[in-house]
Formats: structure tokens, sequence, C-alpha cells
């Protein structure tokens, strides 16, 4: 049986509940484990289990901003994930090695879509591509049907250009988790194949967590 | 004796009648049993979720979808300790992942927030009801 991971989950202090809670849950529902990524807060890992990672995402409102935000928490952190925003700040993330996942790219506002050229960025830097399941569970008619269309076509460009995967669920309280094979199932709703949401549930996002696929030099150990 | 007779004959006539209603086996639709389970902010009952689960699936499917995948509410028991509970649903053999995905769709009732988990499959109630213990 594969492990399962969340790589992003918001937890106290940007929402109520704290992440011991949500862990609980998430072993609950069969992960192994869960990353803690606040917008623009880290997260001091109290506990010391080996299940929470620490993690940031990043949300910058200009490339100057990203890049400076870039550079503070590289190294300090598990998972650097960058809020996707406009294409502008979607190209400077996918351009950047140091950045593991660009968390859900034009699915909440309507600018920022993927092109081929970003794929193929993505794919060079190797960061990945959540695709953001909350987006699907929280929206009803015409905004899902929009956001399913979306994720269809970065499942498209991502597919073509071998870039790495991963599904989130977003969760900001317990509520909001789901889980792997719920998740599974929800994916299969744009288009995502069996086995391919189960890779993207266990096997890339333990890659990212491994920086299995960035190169050495690339690699800062975290100090722990 | 007579009275015996009598009550046989009431069972021969009832079978007869209950037999005539079924549909032979090999012409009945396949079905699977889904155990569920859900945690939300506060209780919920039987209709709310019902209603709910039934949204979700029209709204995700639409009206062709959900009378494919034919679903049920069999069983549903509320936890005593925690805000949550069980329940098992009735669907269409072959629309399991569907109604899997319309089920973590469900995101609120009753405006209380909830999340539904499948734990398990089965082919009959009685192995349902297995799972649920």
């Amino acid at each position: 049986m594969s492990k399962f991971f969340d790589l992003n989950v918001h937890a106290y202090p940007e929402t109520e509940v704290p992440a011991e809670e949500l862990l609980r849950v998430a072993k609950r529902y069969g992960y192994t484990g869960i990353a803690i990524t606040n917008h623009d807060d880290l997260v001091k890992d109290d506990s010391n289990s080996n299940s929470v990672f620490c993690g940031i995402e990043i949300r910058a409102n200009s490339v100057t901003d990203l890049k400076r935000e870039i550079k503070l928490y590289h190294g300090k952190v598990t998972v650097l994930a960058v809020h996707g925003g406009n294409d502008k700040i979607n190209r400077a993330a996918l351009e950047d090695h140091r950045v593991d996942v660009l968390a859900h790219p034009s699915v909440e506002k309507r600018e920022g879509a993927l092109n081929h050229v970003l794929a193929k960025f993505a794919a060079k830097n190797c960061v990945a591509i959540a695709f953001n399941m909350n987006a699907i569970i929280k929206s009803r008619r015409g905004e899902r049907a929009r956001v399913l269309s979306k994720m269809r076509l970065n499942l498209k460009l991502v597919r073509k250009y071998k870039v790495p995967m991963i599904l989130t669920s977003n969760a900001c309280s317990i509520y909001d988790l789901r889980a792997p094979r719920e998740l599974i199932a929800l994916a299969s709703l744009f288009g995502m194949g069996q086995e391919e949401a189960t890779c993207a549930l266990s096997d890339s996002p333990q890659g990212i967590l491994e920086k299995r696929w960035k190169k050495e030099n690339d690699v800062v150990v975290l100090k722990k | 004796m007579k009275r015996a007779k009598c009550k046989i004959q009431n069972r021969f006539a009832f079978s007869i009648s209950y037999f005539a209603l079924l549909i032979p086996p090999s012409l009945r639709d396949r079905r699977r049993y889904l155990v569920f389970e859900w945690i939300s902010e506060w209780g919920i009952d039987k209709w709310t979720l019902l209603s709910e689960i039934r949204d979700s699936i029209f709204s995700l499917y639409g009206d062709v979808g959900a009378s494919e995948s034919n679903i049920r509410l069999i069983e549903y028991a509320n936890a005593e300790d925690t805000d949550g509970g069980m329940g098992i649903l009735r669907c269409a053999h072959d629309k399991v992942e569907e109604v899997r995905a319309a089920l973590a769709c469900i995101h609120s009732a009753n405006e209380a927030r909830l999340s539904i988990r499948v734990i398990g499959i089965s082919g009959t109630i009685k192995g349902a009801t297995r799972l649920l213990r």
C-alpha cells in the first residue's frame, strides 16, 4: 500500500484549527503525512513528529516580492509553494528551481493560465503543479464547470511535458480534508486516470519531500 | 387441525404473491452498498443528509446521471459521542466511483460543515452491515 501525502494544508494561526487536529483526521483518513503551508507565515513544528512537514505558501503581489520571499525561505522549509497568481507570478515561480510547488494556478482567478511555455519551464526546473480539489468541492454549477475545464487543460499540458503533479486538498479545517480514494474519484472528474491520481497523491509528493528530482547543488540541507 | 391447515394455506398464498412481485435474479439490477461515515460541526438528521447527497449527485451528473446511479439511503446511524455518524447508501454496481466523487463534493449541510468518507463497499446489505460495526 502506498503512502499518501497532502502537501497543501492551512493550520493555526492562519486558520482556527491546530496542526495536531488536522494530522489526527488525516491519519484516520489514511494519509502518512501532511505539510502545513500557511500563506506568508512559517509554522514552527513543535511536535517533532515525522508526519507534519513544515512548508510555506508564498503569496506575492510582484515578481520582486516573490524573489525576495523565495530567497528568504529557501532552505528553511521542506515544501516551498507559491500561490498561483497572475501570469508574471506564475512564470517567475516556474522559472525558479528553488520552488517546489506551484499551488493551484489558474483556478481561483480568471487570469494566469498555464501554457506550453510555462509547462516546459516547470518540467525543466521540476516545479510540481498542484491541483486544488477544494475548488471542485466548494464551487457549484458554472463556476465548477469553469474550474474543471481549466484543470483539464492543465492536465493535458502536464501530461505532455511530464511535469510532476500533485493533488492537494488546500484544507483550512478538518471538514475540508478528503480521504485519498475520494480525491482520486474527484480527479477522475477532469480526466485523470486512477493510476495517475494515485501517483499524484503518493509518489510525487514523496519525491518532492525527498527533493528527488532536484539537482544536487540546488538542495540545501535543512537545519534542524 | 383445521386452524393449522388454514395457516399453511395463508403462508402459501403469501409466498406466491411475494415471489410474483420479484424480478428473476438474472434480470435484477446489480447493486453496491457503500458504507460511509461523516463528520460535521453539529448533528445532521437523515433527511437533510439525503437531500444533500441527492443535490450533490444532481449538480454533478445531472438528471440522467442521477437516474443511472439509482441511489437510496439504506441505513443511517448517528454517532453517540461525536458529531458525525455512519450510513449505508445503495447505488448501481458500475457507478461506485461516480457516487464516491459526489459524496466527496458535499461540503456543508444545514450550514454545518461536513465531510463524508466511504469506508467500504459491499455487494450485499449483510456484508455492509458487518462493515458498519
